[in-house]
């Protein structure tokens, strides 16, 4: 599956310049996007970035305040849901409970007239592809999360839409079941073949299922591109501190390690702690003194935060493999090293440049807030 | 207060009552049978007495006389039992009617609250603002403040076909009679209508009318096929209240309803002529209400009570 | 919201009571503080509302108090609505005297709760009129069970402007071709088929109908019959008489059976339209009251003093000028603050009184001396204004 180049056909969803305001202020601020047939496209950002809000125009719930919103090339921004070739998996599934699970797939079918006999045929069809072929009777509230999930799925994809819309739908699944959901989903769009446009607040999610991923923030679109392009080259503070974790450096620090003023940012599991106050820095490589301000065990590796002589903060990320013994203190003085090809420079900074200067974690779940 | 509570354990001032006190506390601290006991003891026994007894007392001289008697005049209850009243209200067609009467206009009012209350609650439950919506529940409500004679008297000056307010403004009122009980009845009962249809909608789940939608159904195939089922146990709960409510009500007829007589009318006649047919006239609403509540006991609602 | 729910459930249930408690509201209890001393024993009296006043319902209007203070008895007042409820609460035995009308009367002799009169012990016996005493509804074998309170008959009381013709007749409250449908108004009560039988023993004479009080079935039937082809021009039927009032007043009622004293009211207030209250051509059916005491009481002497006190001249003259009625004592005719009151009341004209059908509790055993046949008791007249009612 290779990202098509939305410039050789129809894009699959076109978003020209959308705004949505709710009173004053503006949940979706001049956003523009081409989403390619067959993508799996997400959209990744914070709580309250303005996501779901694309999501919601896009599957008619909401009408864009200004802009404009293409289904394959039609102008659908002013359509009601039901006048739109997509469906919508919903975060809390909205399965309906009255009908079992049989009715509750057939529904979208059933509304387009389809004779009885296709309609089972097509329901069974989709329920086998979310592997819930025995389900058929059951009604919503005798199933687990994860299958109602994938009944949600089914329902939707049933009536092979243009565009899956997913508004966070592994968010309520615990951690296990929601690495299992990740592949299945995976699986079933390789499947299918439908453009998948999938709203999450979990990059690593983000990055594990998407051929591209836009990061929003604070209504607007921060980058779009690849996991990789997202990861490996953030084009802002915030999108290197929101994907992952990363330290910004810049100003005098920057001046004194880089010799400009930045910005920076740089991976913690790039930054090697050494063994000893060894050599200086040279071409390829940086080297500075710090002093340990904090150590956090986090399973795979442990983070070591420090605070450098040059003026910085910086995380270094130290595998858990073999001896243990050699993690340094808090309070320690140690030498850190790294490649000055993984100081990454933020060209065009974020809106929020002092946003990133934090370390973010790895997930944001817990400061998740409706 | 932290400071002196130490002072004040009863370890350190035991009296009597405090013994007694921690006696009886470790007594139903151990025996969590005798503590719910207690607790509904009090009020569960008055239920049993006033509300079953009653209902006893009525059932029983249901199946009472009057004795009979050649003067016609003597009012002696014959302590037999026996359905001698009840073969009466069915032989009699005057009791059958009234009762049939009765029973439409229950079924009338609610009907006429339903079909009012639904948009109504819908808009409180799903589409107003948290702001809006408040002010809706207590406009709605607001009525329930008001006494039942103080609302009755009310509507009888509005409706009066001698010069009152509908008769001037609008040039037409229908008067004292069947329809402005009805009317009357359905303004009064509104609010038990509406309440638990507004918490239904305001429990249904948004997303339920977007997936709907969304699946390629307009407005009005999702209130049929989404939103009615799953509002029918709310829907049921508030015509317990409208048809119980009309079922019993006689009152009003003697305020608005001209010559209108419903069962209660009839039970209130009888009642100092032959106490036995008044209660066993009496009886059929009861019937009536216990059949309606075994019928919609299988749809849920019972639990949105 | 599911406990706003159950509080709601709980308020329904308290509207309901109070719906049920509202329709007795205006026979509450009248207990008055005792007032004067109390040196012997009490009474405690049922009473037409306007029979025994102690000031409750107008501060001016009270002859219970002056009469605790020359008797030394403790009175207590309870009103009824209408002569079931009169007769259903005289029977419970707590009250010791009750001002009863003629279709209660014989039913509380009947069922052992009024005891005979000693009438050597009412001293005001003399005075009352002798036409008023010992009758069909007052005594019974001879015995006298009752003392004449007062007397008053149903009038046909009509709007002056919105009936015309002037009536003369019952026709226009009974027959379907009635031009006043809707806004007719009749008595609330059982005995309310006398004035049908009333009718129909002028109208029809082949049902040979001599005391409307005493039908047998076939009179009853026509009767009943009437009564129902009636009940499309009835717009309220009325057992308040406030009720009544505010009808005439309010021009939603414009013809139909009324009292003197609810005419008087119509009259009395300056906004509402003029009225009139005749005899029809038919005559009338009529209530005579009369105080009967308790075979239970315990308070024989307080009630003796009580019917010697509201039947002395002096308290009668109140009484019939406050309720509008014939006082039973003539001598209160001089006592009256309007000069003419007994002579618009013919309260000494014999010839006016033998005219009405006075109130008399119907029995199987006819009251008109026909042996026969048996006649309806007040129990089928019951059930039959049920289904006048219910039809």
């Amino acid at each position: 599956m290779g990202t098509m180049d939305p410039a050789n056909s129809t894009p699959a969803v076109t978003i020209r310049d959308v705004t949505k305001r709710f009173g004053s202020v503006a949940a979706v601020d001049g956003v523009s996007l081409a989403i390619a047939p067959g993508e799996f496209f997400s959209l990744l950002g914070p709580s309250g970035s303005g996501k779901t809000t694309m999501l919601r125009m896009i599957a008619g719930f909401e009408l864009p305040t200004s802009g404009r919103i293409e289904l394959d090339g039609r102008d659908v921004t002013q359509s009601p849901p039901f006048d739109r070739d997509v469906n919508t998996v919903f975060q809390d599934y909205a399965l309906f409970p009255h009908m079992n699970v049989m009715r509750n797939v057939e529904y979208g079918l059933r509304m387009k007239r389809v004779p009885k006999d296709e309609r089972r045929t097509r329901a069974a069809h989709a329920l086998a592809t979310v592997r819930l072929e025995q389900f058929g009777d059951r009604k919503p509230d005798q199933l687990s999360g994860g299958q109602r999930q994938r009944v949600a799925l089914a329902r939707a994809l049933v009536n092979e839409p243009k565009v899956l819309l997913l508004d966070e739908p592994l968010g309520a699944l615990d951690l296990k079941l929601r690495e299992e959901m990740q592949s299945e989903l995976a699986r079933i769009q390789r499947d299918v073949g439908i453009t998948f446009i999938f709203v999450t607040h979990d990059q690593g999610e983000a990055l594990t299922l998407s051929s591209r991923v836009a990061v929003f923030n604070h209504g607007r679109i921060e980058q779009v591109g690849t996991p990789r392009e997202i990861y490996e080259t953030p084009g802002s503070a915030f999108v290197a501190g929101f994907v992952g974790s990363a330290s910004v450096i810049e100003g005098a620090a920057a001046r004194a390690l880089v010799g400009d003023d930045g910005p920076y940012s740089i991976r913690p599991e790039r930054v090697t702690i050494l063994a000893a106050e060894t050599a200086s820095s040279d071409a390829n490589t940086i080297r500075a003194n710090g002093q340990v301000t904090d150590v956090q065990y986090h399973g795979d590796g442990t983070r070591v935060q420090l605070q450098l002589e040059a003026g910085a903060s910086m995380l270094a990320e130290v595998p858990n493999v073999g001896d243990q013994t050699s993690l340094p203190e808090r309070g320690a003085k140690v030498t850190v090293g790294f490649r000055r090809s993984d100081m990454l420079s933020l060209h065009h900074a974020g809106a929020e440049p002092d946003q990133a200067r934090a370390h973010v974690s790895r997930t944001h779940e817990s400061g998740e807030t409706p | 207060m932290g400071r002196d509570q130490g002072k004040l354990t009863p370890a350190e001032s035991p009296s009597p009552r405090s013994g007694l006190r921690r006696r009886a506390s470790r007594f139903f601290a151990r025996h969590p049978g005798a503590r719910v006991g207690a607790q509904i003891g009090a009020p569960g026994g008055w239920l049993l007495v006033v509300y079953i007894g009653s209902l006893t007392a009525l059932i029983v001289t249901a199946l009472y006389r009057l004795a009979d008697d050649p003067t016609g005049l003597v009012t002696k209850l014959d302590t037999t039992i026996g359905f001698a009243n009840f073969d009466r209200l069915i032989s009699e067609p005057v009791y059958r009617n009234v009762a049939l009467r009765t029973l439409q206009a229950a079924a009338t009012v609610t009907i006429i609250d339903a079909i009012i209350a639904f948009p109504v609650a819908f808009f409180m439950g799903k589409v107003a603002t948290p702001r809006t919506r408040r002010a809706l529940v207590v406009a709605v409500t607001l009525p329930l403040w008001a006494g039942y004679l103080v609302k009755g008297y009310a509507w009888r000056s509005l409706l009066d076909p001698g010069g009152g307010a509908l008769k001037q403004v609008l040039g037409h009122t229908p008067g004292f009679g069947y329809a402005s009980s009805i009317l009357v009845l359905a303004y009064l009962w509104f609010p038990f209508m509406v309440i638990p249809l507004f918490s239904g909608f305001e429990r249904l789940p948004t997303s339920l009318l977007e997936a709907s939608t969304d699946l390629g159904a307009k407005a009005g195939r999702t209130m049929r096929s989404v939103v009615l089922p799953q509002i029918v146990p709310s829907l049921v709960a508030g015509s317990i209240f409208t048809f119980s409510l009309t079922l019993g009500d006689f009152y009003m007829n003697r305020i608005v309803g001209g010559t209108t007589e419903f069962i209660g009318n009839v039970v209130y006649r009888q009642f100092s002529v032959d106490l036995p047919f008044a209660a066993a006239y009496a009886v059929v609403p009861i019937v009536i209400m216990v059949g309606y509540l075994l019928a919609v006991r299988r749809t849920g609602a019972l639990d949105e009570l | 919201m599911n406990r706003f729910l159950r509080w709601g459930a709980l308020g329904a249930i308290a509207v309901f009571v109070f719906a049920a408690c509202g329709s007795s509201s205006g026979s509450a209890a009248k207990k008055k503080p005792t007032s004067g001393k109390t040196t012997g024993g009490s009474v405690s009296i049922l009473a037409w509302p306007g029979y025994a006043e102690n000031g409750s319902t107008s501060k001016d209007v009270n002859w219970v108090t002056p009469f605790e203070t020359e008797s030394g008895c403790k009175a207590s007042v309870k009103t009824f609505g209408t002569s079931d409820e009169a007769f259903q609460l005289f029977n419970t035995g707590q009250y010791d005297v009750v001002s009863a009308s003629g279709d209660s009367s014989l039913r509380s002799v009947a069922n052992g709760d009024a005891a005979v009169i000693d009438t050597a012990k009412v001293t005001t016996y003399g005075e009352l009129a002798p036409f008023l005493k010992s009758k069909p509804w007052n005594s019974v074998d001879g015995k006298v069970y009752g003392v004449p309170h007062g007397w008053g008959a149903n009038l046909l009381m009509y709007n002056d402007a919105a009936v015309t013709p002037a009536p003369d007749s019952w026709s226009v409250v009974f027959e379907a071709t009635s031009p006043y449908k809707g806004k007719v108004t009749a008595y609330d009560s059982p005995i309310y088929i006398a004035d049908a039988a009333l009718y129909l023993s002028k109208t029809k004479p082949e049902l040979k109908i001599t005391n409307p009080y005493a039908l047998d079935d076939t009179q009853f039937a026509a009767a009943v019959a009437l009564l129902k082809q009636q009940k499309p021009n009835i717009g309220e039927y009325w057992s308040d008489y406030l009720k009544e009032q505010e009808g005439f007043t309010k021009s939603s009622l414009v013809l139909g059976t009324t009292w003197q004293v609810i005419t008087n009211g119509v009259q009395a207030d300056t906004a509402s339209p003029k009225v009139t209250a005749i005899i029809p051509k038919e005559g009338s059916t009529a209530w005579s009251d009369s105080w009967m005491v308790s075979t239970k009481s315990k308070n024989v002497d307080c009630a003796y003093k009580w019917i010697n006190w509201i039947t002395s001249a002096k308290v009668q003259a109140q009484v019939a000028e406050y309720f509008g009625e014939a006082p039973a004592n003539l001598s209160a005719c001089t006592l009256t603050t309007t000069k003419d009151f007994c002579t618009t009341f013919h309260a000494d004209d014999k010839t006016f009184y033998g005219q009405l059908a006075y109130w008399t509790t119907p029995t199987t055993k006819c009251l008109d001396g026909r042996t026969n046949v048996q006649c309806k008791a007040y129990k089928d007249w019951t059930a039959a204004w049920d289904e006048i009612k219910g039809s």
